[in-house]
């Protein structure tokens, strides 16, 4: 259980590192926190011609917090954004999810854009990204393009991101004056998810004014809820409306069974997780 | 009440600091992978990547390797692998080295020899393997299907062997038919993987000018594989010389000899160089034993009252690709061990081991025990349900009173000495002091579940090893010396995996030479210097059947000290005592010779009394009269989440006797780790196949063992029945947290949620898996 | 740069890194695991490798001051930093405080799992950390399969509180 034979390069610069993959794209893997590539490596699963260690690329390594997003250079470690005064302060959702994200020695090593960019069909931080609106930041030596969360995810394990390309960064809106909140069902805590939610509420007076709902373990990449969100506007959150909602999202979904749960399961879980975060005092978190 | 005793002044019953735990502490630990010698390589073992075919071309030509062997080369150079344990007509007894025929994942088939284990690995990649596959059958009971697809088609069955333990069916059947009520269930206990956070691994060094093969091994058994492998490589026994370092844990999936650590041996002599195998995570899912895999179709007859009159099983066991060391041992003890600490008229099994497609099935904590505990302990529960009465009451009820010890049950068990009542009693009363959650959410239901056992330990006398099958002797040897400097070294053919034993055995002779703890080493694991062991460290043993030749060498060695120091007192013997090092006579404290320097006097040989050997070194070889019962009863609160299908164990208590505690910290230590891997099996382990037979969970992402935060703080109360028949009083420690601990879970399961509690029949009790159970009951989310 | 400036997995590279406070410098194999490196490499086995994919703890190490699995690094990556292993943490003589408590509270059996463990609390307790209130997310990311956990809590509860010197 020892990596294969690769090649290997660690650039000092972003330049250098997008001219290696402008060169070998095709054939390389990233290498940024290695906490998903390392494993496959050593199983011999993955078999990159090149591996491009781009943890030397300290210009990738800071995040800010502006007036309307937090923007998450791709190489800062998940560690170091959940202990972040500023962002618990302004995106405690991103925290939170955070936290679920494996265990604390992973998540020193593990970084938002490789999380990001691996696309597991039932991590937290792409559901994250899709409830909030977010996108990705991907560059190449021919220019920096966004993509929506919703272009970029386009199933397992894959992206819309071209092999000459790079994510440089993830940019996660803040919904001023919304609530977003973040729940998982877990075997074990830092087990990936069976299923996970991400919602943000706006309420006016006990009424809804906007909902976004974004699950992961459910289908491919993280799905959007539209339905509950659309039915979920303009009514208040009693016990009746609630049912109403789980009910929607249940049958919004169309999940894989595996040795976790039947598809029936996770069904469940989607509108059981939301009944949940939206009213938290109806039963404990399932997490 | 024999709630443990204090003994003031006593090294046995102290809790002392463990004498290995510096160094461990320190990273100074030497595990077998931390042993390297000069001009050491490495070794990869190719494995079957399918699970049911020939190997038709194993073309190792272009690897690149220093050494590789096929199938043939090691066939033509071993012998086949003895099973040990064997029933009653059992068809194979052997396993072939290099069998081109295939029969499950990870089957090994190549060893392939490089500078680095990467290498290896690479060479290993450029080895030609062509297979012609077979139909693949991985489930025991398709197994016995017509048309299932036949590991060894000149049988014509996959029955591997099919034997009774306890009453003849007859017998079974007539007690059934004379009780007012039959509890019939189908229980199934899933496949375990052992999982010891070291993997197996040996480094193996050929002395061509000696003639001789040292293998450094992490084993539970250095002596028996020292055996097998002389066997195996047409060696004498004496040209093999097998050092277990720190083991990093065991649990029973190293207590034998297997196919890679021949073949790793073999590529050493071959080469004339050390060479060095550690098997990695994925490999361990395939290559090492699994264990469990039963299907019972059990029934417990009972009378009017609630009287427990019989209690029957038809074991459908999966021994995997071919028997295992043990075979289908582990099936034969839970008909063994069934009934329990429970009175039956009759108790009967019929057991079936089943060949499969899959990694064969040997030992692991709980051996037979916890699947016993598991049909027994759920059939107790629903029949407690079905007549409406507390199960613990039911339990009292029929439980083998302390005053009808000794008692043999109708599968041949003397249970010795105990209480079982008291210490069911003794848990109920420290589960009614818990406070219970205040938590109103309706969603959430709540239960307190027993569990019960009598656990068969310290296997065991020699001549019952013959009545079963089991070709091992039973007996344990102790060696205890006290050096010219007065300093002790104890010597034993069992072994050190984690449980403590150098430091009970030191405390034993401690204790009964009467000099501090820190006087005293252990020695154990190589077999040039341990002496012979033929079972080593299995089957909670140790301490009982090593720790009682301990005990009986080292009073051997302190009367002969008080002997000689009396001589040089000119006093009798009963009159002297040891006060503080030094012989003294009673009542005349002038007197005095020191422990140092009768140990210096006796090792010239001077001033010993006539008839009286020079040197102080007593052999004692122990052979039980009798296998050592130890019991506890357990208790588990749980909360059942009936939307997510969560089970969190919220209070655990256990009440255990094991015999004389030597050193309770150590004790609880073994309860507290067995009741883990118990919420393991109750909770989430489960080893699967898929298509083909196909190993599903190979890593820990998807074969889950319990973490720190799915383990709650036990509350453990102790009583002390010491064994009759043992020097020393103990009985074996390891397996009594094991064994009922899932059976405990899930009838707090059943407790909480008694609308699907005939339905939890299988383990593991996962959220999807009980999610399933609550949603055909109508119980889930209908918000 | 461009792809000329790759070295292949299998040659050889000069990692030079500080360990244990020791300016340490070896070659190694491109692909060498930094776990590898620092058992076969370097002599370090006090680290121990249950997994090598990162689930089980064991080869836990700091890795300037963090910790995290060295059977998902390279050692390569660690070039011009600093490493603390298992021996980093462990006086001349004797025992830290908190192995002195493992050892009092009998918080490990077969050692094996035990210097991941004990990378990790120190490392949560040089970075300033509340180990006793991250207690649960800190061991959550090591198996031990032989303690049940329950004394290797007691042991870093001892730990906080002083140890036993600070009367218990």
């Amino acid at each position: 259980m020892k990596p294969g034979a690769f090649e290997y390069v660690a650039p000092e610069s972003l330049e250098a590192a997008l001219a290696v993959l402008t060169d070998r794209g095709e054939d390389a893997s990233i290498l940024s926190g290695g906490q998903s590539l390392l494993p496959l490596l050593n199983m011999r699963l993955a078999r990159p011609e090149v591996l491009l260690d781009i943890n030397r690329l300290g210009e990738l390594a800071t995040w800010e917090v502006t007036g309307d997003e937090v923007r998450v250079g791709a190489l800062v470690r998940a560690a170091r954004l959940e202990r972040d005064a500023e962002v618990l302060a302004t995106l405690p959702v991103l925290p939170e999810a955070i936290s679920h994200i494996g265990h604390p020695q992973i998540r020193n090593r593990t970084t938002v854009g490789g999380n990001v960019a691996h696309a597991d069909p039932s991590s937290e931080l792409p559901g994250v990204l899709a409830a909030l609106d977010g996108s990705v930041e991907l560059r190449s030596q021919s220019g920096t393009r966004t993509l929506s969360w919703d272009e970029f995810f386009v199933s397992v394990f894959t992206t819309a991101r071209e092999p000459e390309e790079l994510v440089i960064g993830v940019r996660f809106p803040l919904l001023r004056g919304w609530d977003v909140r973040f729940t998982e069902m877990a075997r074990r805590h830092g087990d990936f998810p069976i299923v996970a939610l991400t919602v943000a509420v706006q309420e006016d007076g006990g009424v809804l004014t906007g909902l976004r709902a974004a699950a992961t373990g459910v289908a491919d990449r993280p799905v959007r809820l539209t339905e509950v969100e659309q039915a979920a506007t303009g009514r208040s959150l009693d016990d009746a409306v609630i049912a109403d909602l789980a009910g929607l999202a249940r049958d919004a979904v169309d999940p894989q069974p595996d040795g976790a749960g039947s598809a029936e399961y996770r069904k469940h879980l989607v509108g059981t997780l939301l009944s949940r975060v939206l009213a938290p005092e109806l039963g404990r978190s399932a997490a | 009440m024999t709630v443990a005793p204090e003994r003031p002044a006593s090294l046995v019953g102290a809790r002392v600091r463990r004498v290995n735990d510096p160094r461990l502490l320190r990273g100074e630990g030497r595990y077998v992978d931390d042993v390297h010698v000069a001009g050491m390589v490495h070794a990869t073992i190719v494995r079957s990547p399918i699970a049911h075919g020939v190997l038709r071309t194993f073309d190792a030509s272009a690897c690149g390797a220093l050494l590789a062997l096929g199938p043939d080369e090691i066939a033509a150079a071993t012998r086949p692998l003895q099973c040990v344990w064997l029933a009653e007509g059992q068809r194979q007894t052997e396993v072939l080295l290099g069998d081109r025929r295939v029969r499950y994942v990870g089957q090994p088939v190549g060893v392939v020899v490089a500078l680095s284990r990467a290498a290896a690995e690479d060479a290993a990649e450029l080895i030609e393997l062509d297979y012609d596959e077979l139909p693949t059958v991985a489930d025991q009971e398709q197994a016995l299907r017509d048309g299932a697809p036949l590991l060894q088609p000149e049988w014509g069955t996959n029955v591997a062997a099919d034997f009774r333990v306890g009453d003849d069916a007859e017998t079974v059947e007539a007690a059934m038919a004379r009780a007012a009520r039959v509890v019939e269930r189908r229980l199934v206990i899933p496949r375990i993987v052992p999982s010891p956070m070291e993997t197996r691994g040996v480094v193996a060094s050929w002395d061509a000018n000696l003639r001789e093969l040292t293998v450094w091994s992490s084993t539970q058994t250095p002596h028996h594989v020292r055996d097998h492998l002389a066997t195996s490589l047409r060696l004498s026994a004496d040209q093999v010389r097998v050092i277990a370092p720190d083991l990093g844990g065991g649990f029973g999936s190293k207590e034998h000899l297997y196919p890679d650590e021949v073949m790793v041996s073999l590529a050493s002599m071959r080469l004339g160089r050390p060479v060095k195998w550690i098997e990695d995570r994925v490999e361990h899912f395939t290559a090492t034993m699994h264990a469990r895999d039963a299907v019972h179709y059990a029934r417990l007859g009972m009378d009017e009252d609630g009287r427990f009159v019989a209690i029957a099983s038809d074991v459908i066991g999966n021994l995997g690709a071919h028997p295992s060391n043990v075979g289908t041992g582990p099936f034969r003890i839970s008909g063994s061990m069934l009934p329990g600490p429970y009175r039956f008229s009759s108790a009967g099994v019929r057991v079936r081991g089943v060949l499969t497609n899959t990694t064969p099935t040997g030992a692991y904590r709980g051996f037979g025990m916890q699947e016993a505990a598991w049909v027994r302990e759920r059939l107790v529960d629903e029949a407690a349900r079905e007549l409406g009465v507390d199960p613990v009451e039911l339990r009292l009820m029929n439980m083998v009173r302390e005053d009808e010890l000794p008692h043999t049950t109708p599968t041949l068990q003397d249970y010795d000495s105990g209480d079982y009542v008291e210490g069911l009693s003794m848990l109920r009363d420290m589960v009614s002091k818990r406070e219970v959650p205040s938590d109103a959410n309706p969603r959430i239901r709540r239960g307190v579940g027993y569990g019960s056992q009598v656990e068969f330990t310290g296997l065991g006398p020699s001549p019952v090893q013959k009545i079963v099958g089991f070709h091992l002797g039973g007996f344990e040897t102790g060696v205890v010396r006290v050096d010219p400097d007065g300093s002790v070294v104890v010597s034993s053919g069992v072994m050190g995996m984690g449980q403590g034993i150098e430091t009970t055995l030191a405390q034993i002779a401690a204790d009964k030479l009467g000099v501090p703890l820190e006087k005293v080493r252990v020695t154990l694991g190589d077999t040039k210097v341990a002496p012979y062991s033929a079972s080593g460290s299995i089957a909670s043993r140790s301490m009982t059947v090593g720790g009682g030749a301990v005990t009986r060498a080292s009073i051997a060695l302190s009367d002969k000290m008080r002997r000689i120091a009396a001589h040089q007192m000119e006093a009798d013997a009963g009159d002297v005592e040891l006060v503080d090092g030094v012989f003294r006579v009673k009542g005349v404290p002038s007197t005095g010779v020191a422990f140092g320097d009768v140990a210096a006097s006796t090792w010239l040989g001077w001033d010993l009394p006539p008839g009286e050997e020079a040197g102080l070194e007593v052999k004692d070889m122990h052979e039980p009269a009798n296998i050592s019962y130890s019991y506890s009863s357990h208790a588990a609160a749980v909360a059942v989440d009936l939307d997510t299908g969560k089970v969190h164990i919220e209070g655990y208590w256990v009440t255990h006797d094991s015999g004389t505690v030597i050193n309770p910290m150590i004790v609880d230590g073994q309860v507290m780790g067995g009741v883990a891997q118990g919420i393991g099996i109750a909770l989430y382990e489960k080893m699967t196949y898929g298509e083909a037979a196909q190993p599903t969970t190979t890593s820990f992402l998807d074969y889950l063992v319990p973490l720190s935060g799915d383990v709650p703080d036990l509350v453990i109360g102790h009583t002390e029945h010491p064994a009759p028949h043992i020097p020393g009083g103990m009985k074996g420690a390891g397996e009594g947290g094991t064994i009922p601990a899932p059976a405990t879970v899930a009838n707090a399961v059943a407790a909480a949620v008694p609308e699907i509690a005939g339905k939890v029949l299988e383990t593991p009790l996962s959220p999807g898996r009980m999610w399933e159970l609550l949603h055909e009951a109508g119980l889930h989310d209908r918000l | 740069m461009t792809i000329d400036d790759t070295v292949t997995g299998v040659d050889l590279c000069e990692v030079t890194v500080i360990v244990n406070g020791q300016l340490r410098r070896a070659r190694t194999e491109v692909r060498t695991l930094l776990s590898d490196f620092l058992r076969h490499d370097l002599g370090l086995t006090g680290t121990h490798v249950g997994c090598e994919h990162g689930a089980c703890g064991a080869c836990t190490v700091l890795v300037d001051g963090t910790a995290v699995r060295a059977c998902l690094m390279l050692a390569v990556q660690v070039d011009g930093g600093e490493v603390t292993t298992v021996e980093g943490i462990t006086p001349d003589e004797g025992l830290s405080p908190l192995q002195d408590a493992m050892w009092a509270e009998h918080g490990l059996q077969c050692g094996f799992c035990t210097p991941g463990i004990l990378c990790s609390v120190e490392g949560a307790a040089r970075a300033g950390e509340n180990v006793g209130e991250r207690l649960d997310d800190l061991l959550g990311g090591h198996i031990c399969r032989c303690t049940g956990y329950q004394n290797v809590r007691a042991a870093v509860r001892l730990y906080c509180a002083g140890g036993q010197e600070a009367g218990r």
